[in-house]
């Protein structure tokens, strides 16, 4: 449980997820890489509901489908769904334990793939069958660490 | 902290989440319309990739490094090695550039007879690729070049090999190309050896195409070399695009199933070529180069 927060590691970890959600991954290994932003709404609505919303969330996705190039909007009603999820059910999330969290995380990022490719594939785009469901998949794996990192950040720095 | 900021962090204030979801979602809804059918949010969408530039760059400095580092243990030998192969070719490419003048003229000598337009070469400008989508689900890659240097919406992209594909967004500084190998898109193209035409579509794999609606009769072999057709007004006429890999013929269906091989490496190549129609104005344009010397500046 987090007490305090502190904005510059939130700014920080934005961009670092914008980065990474763009930055060069193995070739092969494409499909596989984690939704970093989504992970940091997550992790942010989860952690300060108080602070962070459903239109800071829905912000964050519109960059994220400028760095894309997806039609605007698309990624931003993700971003927006992933955080209203995590506020309906943020305060039993915070009894779960770390393996619950890591299914919750899968489920919630599943979503929000689920309807990217759903608006996606309204607009034309080729159906991939559940390939898209990767990156829930390494982001739910991947979310432990994430925790734990940002956590330490926030306790030293805010 | 005080018991006040506590209860702050368990429960949400505001505004009730689902009437801001609701709200997201009317946005989203008007925007996603706005961008696919009215193409109405170029500008928004070019003011923040502008201003996302640097994230874009640090996405691609992993990239540069490794190039860089590898730069650094490269053995002189061997880069002299390197440079005497360049050097071999570049002479063997300058003999067939110096044939090439003097066909040119003739050609258009011809079709003055014929009293046809005089074919005009194609100006083309160097760039780099410096990203690549980081949708894997769709094939695009990022160049150098954007608007500032006179790129457009819609410019043919070649590698040294044959056509890539086309611009497909631009902004300030970077462009976005479509790869000929995505699944949505298609290249008039003609068969070299005949005048065949037909249109090649991308199948999201990208080292195959498909040739859609050749007609089962149709005169068209393994081997076929396709260029494109310049039908459509988007790609310009003549450069090679693929190459006939496989024809399946099944009794009974009217087309058959061809499957060609994209000449251009469309995942290895690092510089491309953006090509300049003679119809746009290519004097502000940033270096550019000559893809064929001048039949006047033969020697």
């Amino acid at each position: 449980m987090l007490s305090v927060i502190s904005y510059p590691v939130f700014g920080f970890s934005v961009i670092v997820a914008l980065v990474l959600s763009i930055s060069l991954f193995p070739v092969g290994w494409f499909e596989f890489r984690p939704e970093w932003l989504g992970l940091m709404v997550f992790y942010w609505t989860f952690r300060a509901p108080a602070q962070f919303g459903i239109l800071l969330a829905w912000c964050l996705g519109l960059l994220l489908d400028v760095l894309e190039a997806t039609p605007l909007g698309v990624n931003a009603l993700a971003m927006a769904l992933i955080a209203f999820l995590v506020l309906t059910i943020h305060q039993r999330l915070r009894m779960f334990p770390l393996p619950q969290q890591c299914l919750m995380v899968f489920l919630l990022l599943g979503i929000n793939q689920m309807l990217v490719h759903f608006i996606k594939q309204l607009l034309g785009a080729d159906n991939v069958g559940f390939g898209y469901l990767w990156p829930a998949l390494t982001s739910a794996l991947i979310w432990p660490l994430v925790c734990v990192v940002l956590d330490n950040l926030n306790r030293k720095l805010g | 902290m005080d018991g006040r900021s506590l209860i702050k962090t368990i429960f949400v204030q505001g505004p009730i989440p689902a009437l801001r979801l609701f709200l997201a979602l009317v946005l989203s809804t008007a925007l996603i319309v706005l961008d696919t059918r009215f193409e109405k949010m170029e500008t928004v969408r070019s003011v923040l990739g502008t201003g996302l530039a640097p994230v874009v760059w640090l996405g691609n400095a992993p990239g540069e490094l490794t190039g860089w580092v590898a730069g650094l243990f490269t053995s002189r030998d061997d880069l002299s090695e390197i440079n005497d192969a360049l050097e071999a070719r570049l002479l063997i490419l300058e003999r067939r550039a110096m044939k090439y003048a003097a066909l040119a003229q003739e050609n258009n000598e011809l079709r003055r007879h014929l009293n046809a337009a005089r074919a005009v070469d194609d100006r083309v400008v160097l760039a780099e690729i410096v990203g690549v989508s980081p949708d894997p689900f769709s094939h695009e890659v990022i160049i150098d070049k954007g608007s500032r240097n006179g790129v457009s919406v819609g410019q043919a992209i070649l590698d040294a090999d044959g056509l890539m594909g086309q611009i497909r967004q631009t902004s300030s500084f970077t462009s976005r190309v479509l790869l000929i190998s995505d699944s949505s898109h298609a290249v008039p193209v003609e068969v070299n050896r005949n005048g065949l035409r037909a249109v090649l579509l991308g199948t999201g794999e990208s080292d195959r195409l498909e040739l859609v609606h050749v007609p089962d009769t149709a005169d068209i072999r393994e081997g076929d070399m396709l260029i494109s057709s310049g039908l459509g007004g988007r790609f310009p006429r003549g450069y090679p695009v693929a190459e006939v890999v496989s024809i399946g013929k099944e009794p009974g269906a009217p087309f058959m199933s061809i499957e060609a091989k994209p000449k251009a490496s469309l995942n290895q190549s690092h510089m491309v070529l953006v090509v300049f129609r003679q119809q746009a104005d290519p004097e502000d344009v940033e270096d550019p180069v000559d893809d064929q010397p001048e039949a006047g500046e033969l020697p």
